[in-house]
């Protein structure tokens, strides 16, 4: 049995790739084939690259529709049953909230009110009208701006994971920036694929067996890890992460951690953002998901009293935690 | 099937009138293209087609799933077909475009009298037989480029082009439609380099190039460009879209490859070379330099035109820059050009439509936002010869043919490590 690694840098992240099987070369090529989707659909759904598909609608959907390939109509349209799902926890539009508070190209700053309104005033995805019979999007107002960075990695995941069970490989093993992950058949002498979850305090720069959280066995399943660590700022003692909901037009409060498993690494992606989003309120969607999904939500409660943990199918690892 | 004089993209009176005027711009007589600015205008003001033109591409890999979404994006385009004789491609075309129906045999797909258009996206060798019987069934044809893996497959479907007058063949040599190189063409062609010393390109990637599939034999076709029977080799499955710029700017073909092609990186059995060098020599006496490699994805892909009073590099899918000597001519705009640096040196940034964008209000120096893929603008030339033409595309016949001549004499150099020379009879159909 081989063993065969790849690595993209995509999407600002790493993407790596594990394989198992009889035949390297073949395995190799199977790979390579997965990562050049995830590039191809990086260049259509980059928000930054001016020729992106998603560029391309930024500019001009709000002056009227836009023609988009049939695949990225389709992923708006999943985009916004989510939307609906999550109760517009999970929302494409909230880069214009983003800049306004400085989180696009700075560490962020407390915004002007009347900024914020307006910026608010541009966001939400009934903004964004799908024609289905022309597979086109339009804006019903100048400003909005979809950002598909809360879906795009987990959709990147998900293609390229396709693609490897078109190639014929049943063991592989997939992660975007370790976040989003799609797990594929089982590692060699296993019965699953095991994924460690580290607990919100460890330290990253030296890790302990005492770390984990949970640990999330998977087999032919993708799982999504959502946290608010990142790009943050301080004001009035009070810390604003640069997560924020499409709701409110604030940053989170509440919610630090948030996991899901399940059959789609697009819905887990979306999901775990959404959950993010709800915090402590995440309850009422975690009981209602599908059965196929799994998930976990760590809240931060005051200082002495330190997590809540809210789970759905992901068992903790520590009981002790 | 041969098409009714009744059929809208046949030669109409309107469209000889259109043919008449465009056929100047884009040189039937085999001079070079060169665009003026006010005919490029004139044509965007012209009033967008209604009419859709009802396509299908043939051979739905990598290249066509491209086809089809760049089609996805031109409003005249109706993609109704798409036809591959491998089950997981169709399956991927339910899912890309759905609303096309899907056949595992060509002819079912020229049979249709709805089709107007066919993309021919198959592996190059399979080219010359698709291409031959959409022509005969009265199709206009975008095939993809090298035309063919063989000089005289390619010759056999450049005949049969010219003598389909009335429908349009155009080769996937997609630069040659792209805005940003036809002003860069301008630019090189009025003398701004000063004296040309040399070129340069490469292609740089670090992967196998192989493909797999749970199927053997499936595996065996999926791998015609590790096959060396009937593969062009990198020079030509990916060099070609590079050097044919370069003959387009150059203005002149070669008449000798020095070739030298290795196996580095991938030694799993495959004959075709997976690093090579070119010398390419042109009847001026200039010479380009090319290289191309599997094996390291250094510095990606570019091409480097070395002048006396200037250098011109263009990269990243047609962006350009240019790098002036010290004692050059000032040519005055460069002063006000956004300048990227690139390690030591400072490149001015040649923007096509530069003089457009201000006119806009919209910053002259910034990326062009509205700026689209080189095969966009292909697919769009296609498109709009439907509605104003049949006129010889850019990329037409007699340059799909040239650039194949290249590419096979000089894979036969690489291949054989040695210097061919390409006889300039051997470029003319006549």
């Amino acid at each position: 049995m081989k063993t065969v690694r790849l690595a993209l840098e995509a999407m600002a992240t790493r993407f790596e790739l594990v394989l198992h099987g009889d035949d390297a070369v073949r395995l190799r090529a199977a790979g390579e084939e997965a990562l050049a989707e995830i590039r191809r659909l990086e260049a259509q759904l980059s928000f930054y690259d001016p020729s992106s598909q998603i560029s391309r609608i930024n500019a001009r959907a709000a002056d009227g529709p836009v023609r988009v390939a049939p695949r990225l109509f389709r992923l708006l349209q999943t985009a916004q049953q989510l939307h609906a799902a999550t109760d517009g926890a999970f929302d494409l539009t909230v880069a214009p909230l983003m800049r306004c508070w400085g989180f696009t190209r700075g560490t962020g700053h407390l915004p002007d009110p009347e900024a914020l309104a307006e910026a608010r005033s541009k966001t939400g995805m009934h903004l964004v009208l799908l024609d289905e019979e022309a597979f086109t999007v339009a804006f019903a107002r100048p400003g909005v701006l979809l950002d598909l960075g809360a879906i795009g990695k987990g959709y990147a995941v998900e293609e390229a994971a396709q693609i490897l069970v078109e190639a014929g490989v049943e063991r592989a093993f997939l992660h975007g920036g370790t976040s989003t992950i799609h797990a594929l058949g089982t590692p060699l002498d296993e019965a699953c694929w095991n994924v460690a979850i580290p607990h919100p305090d460890a330290d990253p720069a030296a890790p302990n067996d005492d770390d984990v959280l949970v640990v999330v066995p998977l087999k032919d399943e993708a799982l999504s890890v959502s946290a608010v660590w990142g790009k943050a700022f301080e004001a009035d003692g009070k810390t604003y992460g640069h997560v924020l909901d499409p709701r409110s037009g604030h940053p989170v409060d509440g919610a630090v951690l948030t996991a899901v498993a399940g059959p789609s690494a697009t819905t887990c992606d979306a999901l775990s953002t959404a959950l993010l989003v709800l915090g402590c309120d995440a309850g009422e969607l975690m009981t209602s998901l599908d059965d196929s999904i799994r998930a976990m939500t760590v809240c931060s409660k005051d200082a002495e009293d330190g997590f809540e943990v809210m789970q759905t199918g992901i068992e903790v690892y520590d009981p002790g935690f | 099937m041969k098409r009714k004089d009744n059929d809208p993209s046949t030669l109409s009176r309107r469209n000889f009138l259109k043919r008449s005027t465009m056929a100047s711009v884009f040189g039937l007589s085999g001079a070079v293209e060169i665009i003026p600015e006010s005919i490029s205008k004139q044509a965007e003001a012209r009033p967008r087609p209604q009419a859709t033109v009802n396509c299908a591409i043939i051979g739905f890999g990598a290249r066509g799933r491209e086809l089809a979404s760049t089609l996805a994006r031109l409003p005249e385009a109706n993609l109704m077909a798409v036809c591959d004789n491998y089950d997981v491609m169709l399956r991927r075309s339910k899912r890309d475009v759905p609303q096309a129906s899907t056949h595992s045999d060509y002819q079912e797909v020229l049979s249709n009298p709805d089709v107007q258009a066919v993309l021919i996206a198959t592996p190059t060798h399979l080219h010359r037989d698709i291409a031959l019987a959409a022509l005969e069934a009265g199709k206009n044809v975008y095939c993809e480029a090298p035309m063919a893996s063989t000089i005289e497959d390619a010759r056999t479907m450049a005949l049969a082009a010219r003598d389909a007058e009335n429908q349009i063949f155009q080769v996937g040599q997609v630069y040659r439609s792209n805005p940003q190189h036809r002003s860069v063409f301008q630019f090189i062609r009025s003398g701004a380099i000063g004296k040309p010393a040399m070129g340069r390109g490469q292609w740089h990637a670090k992967q196998s190039w192989r493909r797999t599939s749970p199927n053997r034999d499936r595996e065996r076709s999926l791998n015609w460009r590790l096959d060396h029977t009937v593969s062009t080799g990198l020079i030509g499955e990916v060099g070609l879209h590079q050097l044919d710029v370069s003959f387009w700017v150059l203005g002149e073909l070669p008449k000798a490859v020095n070739g030298f092609g290795q196996i580095r990186a991938w030694d799993d059995g495959r004959q075709v070379p997976d690093t090579i060098q070119a010398i390419i020599e042109f009847p001026s006496g200039l010479h380009m330099m090319y290289d191309a490699t599997l094996a390291s994805s250094f510095d990606d892909a570019y091409e480097i035109y070395f002048g006396s009073d200037s250098t011109i590099i263009f990269r990243d899918r047609g962006k350009a820059w240019m790098f002036k000597e010290v004692d050059a001519p000032l040519l005055g705009w460069e002063v006000y050009a956004r300048k990227d640096k690139f390690y030591k040196e400072s490149g001015i940034a040649l923007l096509a439509n530069a003089t457009q964008l201000d006119a806009q209000n919209m910053d002259p120096t910034e990326d062009d936002p509205n700026v689209e893929s080189p095969l966009w603008y292909a697919l769009k030339e296609f498109m709009d010869n439907h509605a104003f033409g049949p006129y010889p595309p850019a990329a037409n016949y007699e340059r799909g043919y040239q650039a194949a001549v290249f590419a096979i004499k000089a894979n036969e150099a690489i291949t054989q490590n040695t210097r061919v020379e390409i006889d300039e009879a051997l470029y003319s159909l006549d």
